[in-house]
């Protein structure tokens, strides 16, 4: 039988002068410059514009070859000088013409076959053999083949991008059709919908997070294809009638021919821009008017 | 009081017997499947099915219309190219090649990514880096790099390398990053509790919270990176030494030996469906599906 501890019993005591006890700075107005630098804008703002200076000041000290890296400046001129005179943006043009033609393509294809997958066994068995043989083939294998089918123009390009379209959309959306749950179909059947208004106000909300992702995977996989393909084939793809004719992906390659780099950087350039471009302002724009508002997705 | 209703009056059915119960029969419950229906019923018959029944409209296209080999050569005979460049030629050879440079960019893209993402992770100025130079380069295909990385690397692996660490990197640290932003508070003050910080914290707490999401970004940085490999090799494979399985595809379809082309797609595709259904199956079916992140 184990012993009780005794009961330590403490002496009372006396504090003393309480009124030197502070709590420090709860609320410290903070200064001018905490409060700038807290703003996100301005740290990333300042991050870019070190950068540019970074590259600036290594060029001009360090004394490297302008074929190896142009100067920053020298490259915004080129960007400047591309844009008025060497027809940069109708480029831009005839590359976004053919990445929507076969966007769109590729997106009806796509929706057909998730269609046909929905609906019948047969039809999913088909859609997940396909995928799962063709979504590993990179579409820009396929260019070879395409150009020996289609000979030597934008419908060779337009068949490599409904490649590497179809396959990542039809994939996700299927996935998505199936991962509805039963409960959100039931109540669906509960307020009467059928056919197509079942499929456009139950099926398609549902597994819009899913849609959306497919339609950004195929989007990025479209523009790597294009740029990849424009830069290869770009001369040989291009409308050669006319003056006017490439791609961004010719512009960047054709410039590396002749040595022009500083113009080969603003091509770079012009790429990064057009791919924030689609990617932060479309499908940011609506993945906030869709899956975010409607609570389908965090952040 | 008015406002009480008066109870309705209680029906009483009259007894009765029911006599025929022997006649009700709930009809066929289990229905005996057919060997047919059973048979078609295995997902992986179905599958072979279409599949054989897909080579099987390419042969019977190819040889009842006579289409010029050329351009569209039967399956057969693409399956006899594959098959006797597999043992006698040097297609393995080039498989090898292509692997290789892979590997190399990928482990280099990946390291690159970790010492970033470690930056991101312990100081505010990195995390804004991070996710700078992310939305940056992210939208702007690897291969559009080619050019400059032959100016600066000359011809040969290492622009290859320059461009598949391209491919990889930004992938892998967005979604790395983000992971371990969405890290939930009550993880990370566990960890914390444990007394883990620095390094241990990362590997114990962090990247097994944030596996679904670097998972993610690993097969996102492969898929960028296998196609960026075979564009760049379909062009420039041949002055980088070896040439590999992009090359390989090219170099027929320049020469117009339409089943070597074939020949070298179905090699893409095995190497394509072993990496994604093989290796990241199993660690995806090791890790976070052991771990109840994931069905």
């Amino acid at each position: 039988m184990s012993t009780l501890p005794q009961t330590v019993v403490r002496p009372e005591f006396d504090a003393g002068d309480l009124s030197a006890a502070s709590h420090g700075d709860v609320a410290r107005k903070l200064s001018l410059w905490e409060k700038i630098v807290d703003m996100d804008g301005v740290r990333k703002l300042t991050i870019l514009i070190a950068l540019m200076m970074a590259w600036e000041l290594y060029t001009r000290l360090s004394g490297v070859s302008e074929y190896i890296l142009p100067k920053f400046s020298d490259t915004a001129v080129a960007l400047y000088d591309a844009v008025l005179n060497d027809q940069l943006l109708i480029m831009i043009k005839n590359s976004m013409t053919v990445l929507l033609t076969g966007y769109a393509i590729g997106l009806v294809i796509a929706t057909l076959l998730t269609t046909a997958a929905i609906m019948t066994r047969f039809g999913s068995d088909v859609l997940s053999t396909l995928t799962a043989m063709l979504n590993p083939l990179p579409a820009i294998a396929l260019l070879p083949l395409a150009l020996l089918w289609f000979g030597l123009g934008s419908s060779s390009v337009v068949f490599t991008l409904l490649h590497s379209v179809i396959w990542p959309v039809a994939l996700n959306a299927h996935t998505g059709f199936m991962g509805v749950s039963e409960t959100q179909r039931m109540v669906g059947r509960n307020y009467g919908l059928k056919g197509v208004s079942y499929v456009t106000k139950l099926l398609i909300p549902a597994a819009f997070p899913s849609i959306l992702m497919g339609l950004k995977v195929g989007w990025a996989y479209a523009w790597r294809t294009l740029i990849a393909a424009e830069l290869v084939f770009g001369g040989a793809i291009a409308d050669t009638s006319g003056t006017q004719s490439g791609g961004l992906g010719w512009f960047v390659f054709a410039n590396q021919m002749d040595l022009r780099i500083p113009y080969v950087f603003a091509g770079l350039f012009t790429v990064i821009l057009v791919g924030v471009l689609v990617e932060s302002l479309i499908f940011s724009t609506i993945e906030s008017r869709t899956v975010r508002r409607w609570g389908m997705q965090s952040s | 009081m008015s406002t009480q209703k008066t109870l309705p009056e209680p029906i009483i059915r009259p007894e009765f017997i029911n006599e025929n119960i022997a006649l009700a029969h709930t009809g066929d419950v289990a229905v005996k499947l057919s060997v047919f229906e059973k048979v078609w019923n295995i997902n992986g018959v179905r599958k072979a099915f279409i599949l054989l029944s897909l080579v099987a409209i390419w042969q019977a296209y190819t040889v009842l219309l006579d289409v010029e080999p050329l351009m569209f050569p039967t399956f057969l005979s693409a399956l006899d190219r594959l098959v006797s460049d597999l043992v006698d030629g040097d297609l393995l050879a080039k498989v090898w090649f292509s692997v290789k440079v892979l590997v190399i960019g990928y482990a280099t893209g990946m390291a690159i990514a970790a010492i970033l993402v470690l930056w991101g992770t312990s100081s505010r100025l990195g995390g804004d880096f991070i996710s700078m130079a992310t939305a940056m380069f992210n939208p702007l295909p690897s291969i559009a790099m080619l050019p400059l990385a032959m100016l600066w690397f000359g011809l040969g692996t290492g622009s290859l390398v320059f461009v598949l660490v391209h491919a990889v990197l930004w992938a892998v640290a967005l979604n790395t990053h983000s992971g371990f932003k969405n890290v939930s508070s009550t993880l990370r003050m566990i960890g914390e509790n444990y007394g883990l910080r620095g390094v241990p914290f990362v590997v114990k707490i962090l990247v097994p919270a944030a596996l679904p999401a670097i998972m993610t970004g690993m097969k996102v940085g492969w898929a960028f990176a296998w196609r960026t490999l075979i564009g760049a090799e379909l062009v420039f494979g041949a002055s980088s030494g070896g040439g590999g399985l992009g090359w390989y595809i090219f170099e027929s379809s320049q020469n117009i030996e339409t089943e070597g082309v074939f020949a070298g797609l179905f090699m893409v595709i095995l190497i394509g469906i072993t990496v994604e259904n093989l290796i990241f199956r199993n660690i995806e079916l090791k890790t976070i599906n052991r771990w109840g992140m994931q069905r």
